[in-house]
């Protein structure tokens, strides 16, 4: 009986980590076309900066009328234009994080219902081929909880954004880059690394 | 069965939260302990110390050792992540397993980092925030989740409750419904944490519900003051003498209100460059404004005299800038939020005048020296926490520390404790604090209203046993000072009061100032002595001022007696037309003043004002009504004079009411002189032929001093006529000493004095 189930389980969960490298490589690549749209931001902010400092009366351009508002309209529609595409872009952040938040989950579950047939004997036994079911369950819920965590502090950092703020704008590049966690990403691949063996021996 | 007997044994050793398992709130333990727990991975476990409880979910350890135990803190009791668990010894039966359903309902508080992020962010959005940050957690009843990882402007999120209470943990799932309560910024939520581990206060209730009262009206009837159409009081001036507790009392009321409390004292304000101290006022009365938009706020100007003298004695530009810019901050403040001031002073009278309108500070409110009651709720309060020994009666050491303010009852059972410890350093775990411990402690520590004061004296108590016959004068002076202190209800029935003052006159050398310091001795009464000395200076009015001083202070520690010894030097008569304006005849005016005046200076007041004595004592137990009598009774000075020249007093001291018992002390007659000699005699050897009664008959016209005298002066004659080594007194020395005296007193003088007031 309890063999049967931890190869189920192990089934599960091999699934799941495969699942978690697709995953991992989507959310890496959003994340990079996330960089250029926030460095565009960062140039409208200073665009915006420039035109509230120039003078335009005192320049050949004082002809125009209106211009001072016109070229703020013109900007303030592309920091809006950036930030839909960077609304988008959080959304499918964000579908990366429920898929992920699914994967661990769903394994999870599946364990705490199964439990009485798993003890914890068997959850702890490791071999060289196959890490301990607790292992994998523990990685699969940082992993949870690093995609989590990212995507709340990334949005939540969008969310702050305003347009009446420059320099706020100005400085979100540098935020989001901040966010960044190479450990945590590392964390990620390295875990990846640790179950390849278990992954492809199934 | 027995690996589960040997696991609850097992000590488990303390190591810190490894990194990646931050935030995770796992708590890893050996697997073996696990299974002796019955807990699966992941299953919520509550980890519990001395008072402080965190939650986590049980994880095997990676290295699968037993005995050691490691745990994110993230969801814990407030006080649980300030401590350090180096020295805490953990055992299985500090984890218990916990049953978390998933929570339909979850109502938190939110601290965040800075009131700008709270002014920036909607109500909404902080919600939405915080149920994601929740999300997938295990959450207990009034614990703090820690989220300042996750920098977002949200630091902790304070549990209130789960599931509306019904359940103590849960799991937030997406489907929880989120109730965000109050959002607070870190500095208002530390200074809360902060000031919750302050003392207990005694016998300030009265105080503590106006202080209270004026910073909750604003904030739980707005519309009706608007309606009304008035403003709120605010400001308050505490006045008492230092270390009452004006202080304490203000932390304690804002602390209770979860107000803010901004404090304010002299030397941070004043700087040294034109300007800056104006600049610093205004700096702090913007940022009190700027609390208030918050919360309640006090600002509290400790030391109110320091920074704002009276103008008009002062002659220096900046000094007069400074208390301009108070006055008007004071004023300004109704047009934006709204803050109460509270100065605290203990010379009020050198605050300007200008201070002390309504508009500025409204309310002043006395807080007196302690009265009995209020000093036993104060040592009720103050030993609470200390192993005081069963039979120890806080009454009777009320009682006794008359003129204690607050900080001195703290410092006497702090020296009390102290006391204790020395006594038996080894076994201080179940050591009590008895009497004597407090009884050691008084002596060492004196009531602070009297220090400085010029008629503190250290006296070697006397007991009446030492004072050889005299029954009706000791009789008499019981009556007058013993009895209103210990039959305080039979005087109150009878409607008899303390007598205000007692003349004692008779021939000098008669034990009058003896019979003063045993009834110092026998009431515990604060005991001030004066005598000329101390009087007079060479400065016009100086005596004058000592003397008011000195009944200032014997008011503020009353039941007090002063002591005035040999009073017609002190005084003198208003009627010798020698030196119609010496000074003699000032202090004269200034002690009939006080014994019998208008009334007290507002700022003497004591206790709660309004102590009318109602005999219908129903719920109060009989000590505590006995207590309130007594306070009733002895709230007065009582002045006792000892004079050998009593014609020489002014009538005025000697009518009813000012020095109102007279007790004429006279020579001692046979079994009076008899007592004395026996006395005197008691740790003298004595040979078996002497006969103290002969000379009791023979030392007719002798005073208590000159059988003292005769005593010493047949020991010397013994010592000079046998040798050094002389062991008894014979009788022929006391005959020879007899024979070398005179009578100190004569007959003519004796009957002078019984005839001056028949």
């Amino acid at each position: 009986m309890s063999t049967h189930a931890v190869a189920t389980l192990h089934q599960q969960l091999r699934k799941s980590f495969r699942a978690l490298a697709d995953n991992q490589r989507a959310w890496n690549s959003v994340l990079a076309e996330c960089a250029p749209l926030l460095g565009s931001l960062g140039n409208l902010a200073e665009q915006l900066r420039a035109l509230d400092g120039v003078q335009i009366a005192r320049t050949p351009l004082a002809r125009f009328p209106d211009l001072r508002d016109r070229l703020r309209c013109k900007l303030l529609q592309a920091v809006d234009v950036v930030l839909a595409k960077l609304t988008e872009k959080t959304e499918s952040l964000q579908t990366v994080r429920d898929a992920v938040h699914g994967l661990a989950s769903a394994a999870f579950q599946w364990y705490e219902q199964n439990a009485d047939l798993l003890d914890l004997a068997t959850c702890t036994l490791r071999s060289a081929a196959a890490p301990s079911i607790a292992e994998l369950l523990e990685w699969l819920q940082d992993a949870d909880s690093y995609y989590r965590q990212q995507f709340l502090r990334r949005r939540n950092l969008l969310q702050m954004l305003r347009p009446d703020e420059l320099s706020e704008l100005e400085s979100a590049a540098n935020w989001w880059a901040s966010i960044d966690s190479p450990d945590g990403d590392e964390l990620i691949s390295e875990m990846l690394f640790r179950v390849a063996v278990f992954v492809d021996s199934g | 069965m027995t690996s589960v007997g040997v696991m609850e044994k097992l000590n488990l050793k303390w190591l810190p939260c490894d990194r990646q398992d931050k935030d995770t709130q796992r708590c890893r333990m050996g697997a073996g302990l696990m299974a002796s727990l019955n807990l699966r991975i992941g299953s919520p476990v509550l980890i519990c110390t001395s008072g402080s409880a965190c939650l986590c979910r049980a994880w095997p350890r990676s290295d699968l050792a037993e005995g050691y135990l490691q745990f994110d803190t993230k969801c814990s009791t407030q006080n649980f992540s300030s401590q350090t668990f180096k020295h805490v010894s953990f055992t299985p039966q500090h984890i218990t397993p916990l049953k978390c359903p998933k929570l339909k309902i979850l109502k938190v508080n939110v601290v965040v980092k800075s009131s700008v992020f709270k002014k920036r962010t909607a109500g909404p959005l902080i919600c939405e925030l915080v149920k994601e940050m929740l999300k997938h957690m295990y959450v207990y009843e009034k614990h703090v989740v820690n989220v300042s990882s996750l920098d977002t402007g949200i630091d902790f999120v304070l549990v209130e409750n789960v599931n509306s209470g019904s359940t103590k943990a849960g799991l937030v799932t997406g489907k929880t419904t989120l109730d965000v309560g109050a959002v607070v910024t870190l500095k208002q939520h530390r200074s809360r944490v902060q000031e919750s581990a302050s003392t207990s206060l005694g016998g300030m209730e009265e105080v503590y519900a106006s202080l209270k009262e004026l910073l909750l009206l604003p904030l739980h009837y707005p519309s009706a003051l608007k309606k009304l159409g008035i403003t709120c009081p605010r400001g308050v001036l505490l006045i008492g003498p230092p270390g009452v507790g004006k202080t304490m009392l203000v932390r304690r009321v804002v602390k209770d209100i979860g107000a803010t409390l901004i404090t304010l004292n002299g030397p941070v304000v004043l700087g040294s460059r034109p300007g800056e101290s104006e600049e610093n006022l205004r700096k702090m009365f913007k940022e009190a404004q700027e609390a208030s938009e918050e919360g309640p706020c006090v600002l509290l100007i400790d030391e109110i005299d320091s920074l704002c003298p009276k103008r008009a004695g002062s002659s220096s530009a900046p000094e007069n800038r400074v208390v301009a810019q108070l006055l008007t901050l004071m004023d300004g403040i109704g047009t934006r939020g709204f803050f109460v001031t509270i100065g605290a002073t203990n010379q009020p009278d050198t605050l300007d005048p200008a201070m002390r309108r309504p508009g500025r500070f409204d309310r002043e409110v006395i807080i007196g020296v302690p009265t009995l009651t209020q000093r036993k709720s104060i040592l009720t309060c103050l030993s609470e926490k200390m192993p005081l020994c069963k039979g120890l009666d806080l009454c009777a050491l009320a009682e006794m520390t008359t003129g204690y303010v607050g900080a001195d009852l703290s410092a006497l059972c702090r020296e009390a404790a102290l006391q204790a410890i020395r006594n038996a350093p080894q076994e201080f775990g179940e050591k009590r604090i008895e009497m004597h411990h407090f009884h050691e402690a008084l002596k060492r520590v004196q009531p602070s209203c009297l220090r400085s004061s010029i008629g503190l004296t250290d006296y070697r108590p006397v007991s009446w046993d030492k004072i050889g016959g005299l029954e009706d004068v000791k009789l008499k002076i019981k009556q007058s000072v013993e009895w209103p202190m210990k039959y305080p209800e039979s005087f109150i029935r009878l409607g008899l009061s303390r007598p205000r003052g007692i003349l004692l006159y008779g021939p000098p050398g008669c034990a009058k100032t003896t019979l003063v310091k045993a009834a110092a001795t026998s009431s515990h009464c604060a005991f001030l002595s004066v005598s000329g000395a101390d009087l007079f200076s060479p400065f016009v009015g100086d005596s004058e001022k000592a003397l008011a001083q000195l009944f200032r202070q014997a008011r503020a520690c009353s039941p007090s007696i002063v002591f005035l010894d040999e009073l017609d030097t002190i005084l003198g008569s208003r009627g010798d037309r020698r030196a119609p304006h010496s000074v003699q005849s000032q202090l004269l005016s200034v002690l009939l003043n006080e014994l019998d005046g208008v009334g007290l200076k507002t700022v003497e007041r004591r206790g709660t004002g309004e102590k009318v004595c109602h005999t219908e004592g129903h719920i109060e137990s009989q000590h505590d009504q006995k207590m309130q009598y007594q306070e009733v009774c002895n709230k007065d000075v009582m002045v006792v004079a000892a004079s050998n020249r009593p014609d020489a007093l002014d009538s005025a001291l000697m009518r009813p009411g000012r020095l109102d018992i007279m007790i004429y002390v006279p020579p001692p007659d046979y079994e009076s002189r008899l007592a004395v000699l026996q006395l005197c005699t008691e740790n003298m050897p004595l040979h078996s032929d002497v006969c103290l009664k002969e000379i009791a008959i023979q030392t007719d016209r002798y005073s208590g001093a000159d059988l003292e005298n005769l005593c010493k002066e047949a020991a010397l004659l013994t010592l000079q006529q046998e040798s050094m080594e002389a062991s008894v007194i014979h009788h022929k020395y006391f005959v020879q000493a007899l024979q070398n005296m005179k009578p100190s007193l004569s007959a003519q003088q004796i009957d002078s004095y019984q005839n001056l007031f028949t």
